[in-house]
């Protein structure tokens, strides 16, 4: 294209490399106030009269002579160049320069550094310019891309070809509809000499070009290549080693230099590695190779991780003259391999691995770099040789026109989407209209497919006129509540949500935890998870070593946070899964055969009550038993009655206290238990001295569906009722003796039924009708405990248990001797019953 | 507090109805034996009246009312002095003793109104501060990345997607393979995985990870579900990052779309929807060309940012300024991801999203450290309540 098209503004670029889906994460702008940076010409240089340290130099501007104090060890003789700011300057610091006086010593203008000028990281010394150049001229104009702007861009693992700047050039050219200008290349003519180069693993390297190069003379880049270096955060070396990596930024194309005259024979060998075989590479790590492993070896041993990092034998110093340079398209998963089983991570192994351009792009990465070398180290290309391995085939795609439409749901004219293709070097073929046989190139090993192509166009034509199309059905909902995953519990995903809602409801604050755990904190908890929990491969910290078999140690974890930020008192829940090795669930559905190598996760709720830091005089304001009042709460409002019985165990739950401890039960299940935190955990979370911890946890897959709510008709006669005190072992639990109680009622009223036919009239209405055990009036509950006392009177070990019984009949209102002889029955029954765990039981 | 008197059933109906004077009597029965026991009944009116202010209470006035007209009391016993009279002076007798009695109710009940009136004063006048802080009971909360991740939900479900769930733990065919995620391409990297060691003689374990996306959800939903397809998968995630703003383990959901004839452009107008939804104003969206292994073409969408109104005249610090925030990732499914989930590419086409649910939490709430929300300090927790 003729002339030159005028590029977007800094703003407008990045906008359109990140509407291309290479996102810019950053730009930095350079070089502004460089413009008065001129070169200056040494004319003499003598002592400071005050000072050791600092020198007078005098410098020829261009126009007139001035004299700066400069503190530099490095100034050149008269007639060298250095870089001179003049008075008045505004370095790109910041710094204005003035005529100063130091000790006694009128400065006017200052001769700078790479780093007082944000070109170079070299801030020991003055920066020494060219001899060739005229005193007076600009920087600016001696250094082309000295004022430059970089762009930091997110390149996406799809993109090899954009981790280099012509890769973006080229994407930003056909967005802007603008011609890619490439600096004119000439392939490099060197003799063939076939013994540089013995490929022997062409199926691992599909290329390598070696040149052989004599009389290069090793030195510091040209400035304006330690410019660019250095604002890509590269730290420049040499200039043989800047120049590989140059290419490397500019091409994509990684490059590897040799010193020539360390290689055994001076060639090499592209193979390899055997099973033991070392290297040591630059940055001095000795690796131990597997034959899975590629090398470049010269005729005795590997001097390269091929792809991945070169030796420290074979690497070029500052004596080096003779140089080997490898141009090379390595396979890219092995060098994922190789660089990932070593630990190593390189600016080449990077690209390599998500592939390179072996075909056009190689070929003028080659010759860009012959060039170079030859410009700048002065060498002598001498001989070279291109060996050829496998290549992966260019795909031919089929893209139809159609398609395109139907995937992004609008259209892309075709001279659009031919000019989009054909800037992105991909030949097109449309003798068919309804279906272009496309070939992408090799610098794109991405496109593969139809939609690959799509991608494209829709990247460069870009997303700001697609349309939005809201003519999507909107109802394909099943309605079905969302099964929890595993065990396939009868509890829903939006009844677990209730759930949450319920424990909300009753002032608990929700904690999420994370998934891990450290084994041995786990282990406490939960001993059993020494077999079944789940250990992480590689874990972050060795606290998260394994996958929580538990909420508590998580929770206990909060709690001592808690505790040391501000000591209040405590009321935490979670609902979340823990995780196990257990017994694969049958099933034979679509995902059957990877679900049964699948660990099992559970969902559990648990409940933490804390009752803070206890000062003097205070007490805590919870108690073992406030736990279980909480999970009981939680599951009425969600419409299930529960019921507490003693632990049954065996052995009790290890994260609780022995003895303060009990189990939630919903009929013939068991879902939870509640207690006191066993004291070996409090210590074990070094929780401070009168901190009581209660836990307690519903195991969420075992609780029941939640119903809609029955009503019960509301009794239409008043209860009575009767109040007992006995005399118990403390050991017997209320729960034991309210059983008793009741299993005792209930026989009686069984009883009495075969006997209703006898009598008529009023005693027929009593035994059709007999009083029953019922929840009071008030109570709701049948058996109220009222107290558990111990104390005067009551001896060691036993306790005073005041119990009332309430009694109600359906259609009548009771009288009181019936209920009595009932009460008595019912009684006398349940002590005898209970004398089989205290033979001592009595009333009192 | 007495509140009736049960010895004087009348006294109910009378209190502070009317009260006759003692001297009209005299006038209107004349002199004679009556006077004189006509006078002893006076003499207890007048003895009542006297002493009326020593009822400064209900308790005392009550007393006062037994010791005058109880059965027992002073008016009653003159009762007596019927039998000594005339018939003539009987009958006068009766209707003084009738009025007086009425009388000396009419005082009680007045100087029970009285005290009521003093009580009513007295509790009138009482000053509570009410504006001391009262003590609180506790307040429960939600956790934002909980309550974020219902109200997604609650959108999404209103637009017709069903809500699945997924293991955690979970094999890398899932995870990645058949999100076209292949084992040896640097795409692996985006997501730094963490591994689940062998067991130890039982169970093997040799290709499961902790799930590092909520994608694996699109392959199950794909293998148990015919098209169309429509779901959202929210949950936790795993990954190997932990700095301030990543932890190594957050929650993300999942959106997935699979019918015939459906388009990017489809995609656009939910997220549309979604936004509205969400963040309840109209809020423009952006699609930008983006990779994702499991999308192709596949883009990042952004949401012009609801936030910068919060600071007007500042930088906004949730998009600093650029007036849009990146939400998450999206695209039209990977024709090979549609084949592993036994979909047919040519007939079906499906788009997916997917973004992070704490990110989100964070941004409603202006949350500025990840670090808060999984710590547990009850602090930060009950600035939630729902």
């Amino acid at each position: 294209m003729p002339g030159r098209t005028p590029l977007p503004d800094d703003d407008g670029l990045s906008a359109a490399i990140t509407g291309l889906g290479l996102e810019v994460e950053g730009m930095t702008r350079y070089g502004d106030g460089l413009e008065a940076i001129i070169v200056g010409e040494v004319v003499g240089r003598r002592p400071h009269p005050k000072s050791d340290k600092l020198g007078l130099v005098e410098i020829h501007d261009g126009k007139r002579n001035v004299e700066v104090v400069c503190g530099a060890s490095n100034v050149p003789d008269a007639g060298g160049r250095i870089a001179f700011a003049p008075e008045g300057t505004v370095l790109p610091g910041g710094m204005t320069i003035g005529a100063r006086t130091i000790r006694g010593v009128e400065s006017r203008g200052m001769i700078c550094s790479e780093v007082e000028l944000e070109i170079g990281s070299d801030g020991d010394g003055i920066m020494v310019l060219p001899r060739t150049w005229a005193a007076g001229d600009r920087l600016i104009d001696r250094v082309p891309g000295i004022v430059d702007t970089v762009f930091e861009v997110s390149v996406t693992p799809n993109r090899p070809d954009a981790l280099g700047h012509v890769g973006v050039a080229r994407d930003l050219a056909v967005r802007l509809r603008c011609s890619l200008a490439v600096a004119p290349l000439t392939a490099p003519t060197a003799d063939p000499d076939p013994t540089l180069v013995t490929l022997e693993a062409p199926e691992r390297c599909g290329r390598y070009f070696g040149f052989a190069f004599s009389g290069a003379k090793i030195g510091p880049s040209p400035l304006w290549m330690r410019v660019r270096l250095h604002r890509v955060g590269l730290r420049p070396i040499n200039n043989v080693v800047d120049i590989t990596n140059f290419i490397s930024m500019e091409w994509g194309q990684p490059l590897h230099a040799f010193d020539r005259a360390r290689l055994a024979e001076g060639r090499v060998v592209v193979r390899q590695a055997s099973n033991g075989e070392t290297l040591t590479v630059l940055d001095g790590t000795e690796l131990t190779l597997t034959e899975d492993d590629l090398v470049i070896a010269d005729a005795q041993r590997p001097q390269a991780l091929a792809g991945v990092m070169g030796g420290n034998d074979a690497g070029v110093q500052d004596t080096t003259t003779n140089l080997l340079l490898e141009t090379a398209w390595f396979s890219p998963a092995p060098v994922r391999r190789s660089a990932r089983r070593h630990h190593m991570t390189s600016d080449s192994a990077y690209r390599f691995e998500r592939g390179v351009d072996y075909g056009l792009g190689l070929s003028r990465a080659v010759a860009r770099a012959t060039q170079l070398i030859g410009e700048i180290t002065g060498a002598r290309l001498v001989a070279g040789h291109h060996a050829r391995g496998q290549t992966p085939a260019t795909p031919t795609i089929t893209l139809r026109p159609a398609r395109t439409q139907r995937i992004l749901g609008m259209p892309i004219p075709d001279d659009e989407a031919q000019r989009i293709l054909a800037g992105l070097e991909i030949e097109v073929d449309t003798a068919d209209p309804a279906a272009w046989v496309c070939r992408p190139p090799t610098h794109r090993p991405d496109l593969s497919i139809e939609e690959d192509l799509i991608e494209e166009l829709m990247r460069v034509h870009g997303l700001d006129d697609l349309p939005s199309r809201g003519s999507m059905p909107t109802a394909y909902g099943t309605d079905a509540p969302t099964a929890l995953l595993d065990p396939a519990g009868e509890f829903s995903r939006e009844e677990t949500d209730a759930l949450v809602d319920a424990l909300v409801a009753t002032g608990c604050n929700e904690l999420v935890g994370f998934a891990f755990a450290d084994p041995e904190a786990l282990a406490a908890v939960d001993p059993r998870s020494t077999t079944t929990a789940i250990h992480v491969k590689n874990p972050m910290r060795s606290q998260h070593g394994v996958l929580r078999t538990h909420l508590l140690p998580g929770m206990l974890d909060a709690v001592a946070l808690n505790i040391a930020r501000h000591g209040r008192p405590l009321r935490l829940f979670e609902v979340g899964r823990t995780y196990g090795w257990g017994e694969a669930p049958s099933g034979d559905g679509p995902t059957a055969a990877i679900d049964r190598r699948l660990p099992r996760e559970h969902m559990m709720a648990g409940v933490v009550l804390c009752g803070g830091l206890v000062t003097a005089g205070t007490r805590s304001m919870y108690d073992a038993r406030s736990v279980g009042g909480v999970l009981l709460d939680v599951l009425s409002r969600l419409g299930i009655e529960a019921d507490l019985r003693p632990a049954t165990a065996e052995p009790a739950e290890p994260h609780l206290h022995p003895g303060v401890q009990a189990e939630i039960w919903i009929d013939d299940r068991r879902v939870g238990s509640f207690g006191t935190v066993h004291p070996d955990l409090v210590r074990r979370w070094d929780l401070p001295d009168g901190v009581a911890v209660f836990y307690g946890e519903l195991n969420v897959a075992v609780l029941p569906k939640p119903a809609p709510a029955q009503v019960r008709r509301l009794p239409r006669f008043p209860a009575t009722s009767r109040d007992l005190s006995l005399d118990t072992a403390a050991t017997v639990p209320a729960w034991t003796v309210v059983a008793a109680l009741r299993t005792a009622a209930d026989s009686l009223t069984e009883s009495a039924a075969p006997s209703a036919s006898a009598g008529d009239g009023p005693a027929k209405a009593l035994t059709e009708d007999p009083p029953r055990l019922s929840p009071g009036d008030r109570a709701g509950t049948d058996v109220e405990v009222l107290e558990d006392y111990r104390g005067q009177g009551v001896p060691d070990g036993r306790r005073a248990l005041l119990l009332r019984l309430h009694y109600r009949a359906a259609a009548r209102s009771v009288a009181d001797n019936e209920v009595q002889a009932l009460h008595d029955e019912i009684v006398t029954r349940a002590l005898t019953a209970l004398a089989g765990s205290d033979p001592e039981i009595r009333r009192r | 507090m007495h509140t009736s008197v049960g010895d004087f059933p009348g006294a109910r109906c009378n209190f502070g109805v009317r009260r006759p004077r003692a001297p009209a009597l005299r006038r209107r029965y004349g002199a004679g034996v009556s006077d004189d026991a006509i006078q002893q009944l006076q003499g207890i009116d007048a003895e009542l009246a006297a002493r009326l202010d020593e009822a400064v209470d209900p308790e005392k006035l009550y007393a006062l009312q037994v010791e005058f007209l109880g059965k027992k009391g002073k008016l009653t016993a003159k009762r007596a002095l019927m039998g000594s009279l005339e018939p003539a002076g009987k009958k006068a007798f009766g209707q003084a003793f009738n009025a007086i009695k009425a009388a000396m109710e009419g005082r009680v009940a007045g100087r029970k109104e009285t005290l009521e009136a003093q009580a009513r004063l007295a509790e009138l006048s009482r000053i509570q501060d009410l504006t001391m802080l009262p003590q609180r009971g506790h307040v429960g909360s939600v956790h934002p990345i909980t309550s974020t991740r219902r109200a997604l939900e609650t959108v999404f479900r209103s637009m017709g997607f069903d809500v699945l769930d997924g293991p955690h733990v979970e094999a890398e065919q899932y995870n990645f393979d058949d999100l076209n995620i292949a084992s040896d391409h640097p795409a692996r990297d985006m997501q730094d995985t963490f591994f689940v060691a062998p067991l130890s003689g039982g169970q093997a374990a040799a290709d499961l990870v902790l799930r590092t996306h909520t994608s694996p959800v699109q392959v199950r939903a794909m293998l148990t579900r015919k098209p169309p397809i429509r779901i959202i998968a929210p949950g936790t995630v795993f990954r190997r990052d932990d700095d301030a703003t990543h932890s190594p383990t957050f929650h993300q959901i999942e959106g997935l779309c699979i019918d015939e004839g459906v388009s990017m452009a489809d995609l656009k107008a939910t997220m549309e929807r979604f936004v509205r939804a969400f963040f309840g104003a109209d809020l423009a969206i952006r699609l930008r060309p983006s990779y994702f292994p499991f999308v192709e073409p596949g883009a990042e969408f952004d949401v012009v940012c609801p936030f910068c109104e919060r600071t007007p005249g500042e930088t906004c610090s949730v998009c600093r300024g650029s007036h849009w925030i990146e939400l998450g990732g999206s695209g039209m499914v990977h024709p090979n991801v549609l084949r592993a989930g036994g979909i047919d590419p040519e007939r079906y086409t499906g788009w997916a999203f997917g973004f992070g649910i704490d990110r989100m939490a964070m941004l409603l709430h202006g949350v500025s450290h990840l670090r808060l929300m999984f710590e547990g300090d009850v602090r930060f927790l009950e600035q939630f309540p729902c």
